[in-house]
């Protein structure tokens, strides 16, 4: 199958391709169906191209490459609902906001991770309820004061 | 919207099952129990409407701002 009109050209992606969110991404309940594309080799960036609406794409990453500590808890209904079991391939990502033109204020939505059932191509955006988490976590230092201005 | 007045300890049921009680009143605060079934999410608005906002700024965010990482 092909997904043309992407902010990244014509996809060819296969049945095995889809991601499943049966209950869509928080605020976009109809978009259900994504295939997720590496930004580049080794990157731990990832997007979530929506297969329905081809010009929405989510940018994600794989949190604990910049959060190592990073450890959601996984509620049994988050589990339940994903059809988790012991030995079932799964991972989290959480999504990135990068304002226009200034990655180093790149953020983190550490509160509202989603979980992918590898193996069964299904996944989750859940809210979780420790509130540790913050929706907007910075992931470089904010810059002090400019190098030069000082002193 | 429906208006309903409730008293400590009293709830309301919207549909089959989901039940709101009222736990506890001091001054401003009102605690809620909320029973809902296991695939009825329920969030704080104010959380949930940041949550839309960060997703919405996932799906603005440019390939071209991607840091090296």
């Amino acid at each position: 199958m092909k997904l043309t009109g992407t902010r990244f050209g014509e996809i060819d992606f296969g049945p095995t391709d889809v991601l499943f969110f049966k209950e869509g991404i928080i605020g976009f309940p109809l978009l259900q169906e994504f295939i997720l594309l590496s930004h580049k080799d080794d990157s731990p960036f990832r997007w979530l191209q929506s297969v329905q609406e081809p010009g929405i794409a989510f940018l994600c990453v794989i949190p604990q490459h910049f959060v190592p500590d990073y450890n959601p808890e996984l509620t049994h209904a988050v589990v339940e609902s994903l059809k988790i079991e012991e030995d079932t391939e799964r991972f989290v990502l959480t999504t990135a906001s990068i304002p226009k033109g200034e990655p180093t204020k790149m953020t983190l939505n550490l509160a509202a991770p989603i979980l992918v059932n590898a193996r069964g191509r299904i996944a989750l955006q859940f809210v979780l309820e420790d509130e540790a988490y913050t929706v907007k976590h910075r992931v470089f230092p904010e810059a002090k004061v400019k190098e030069g201005v000082a002193a | 919207m429906l208006v309903l007045t409730r008293k400590l300890h009293q709830s309301i049921v919207i549909g089959d099952g989901i039940e709101v009680v009222v736990l506890e009143v001091r001054g401003e605060q009102v605690r809620l129990g909320i029973k809902a079934p296991k695939n009825v999410a329920v969030h704080r608005k104010e959380i949930y409407e940041q949550i839309q906002q960060e997703n919405k700024s996932a799906s603005e965010s440019r390939p071209e701002d991607i840091p090296d990482a």
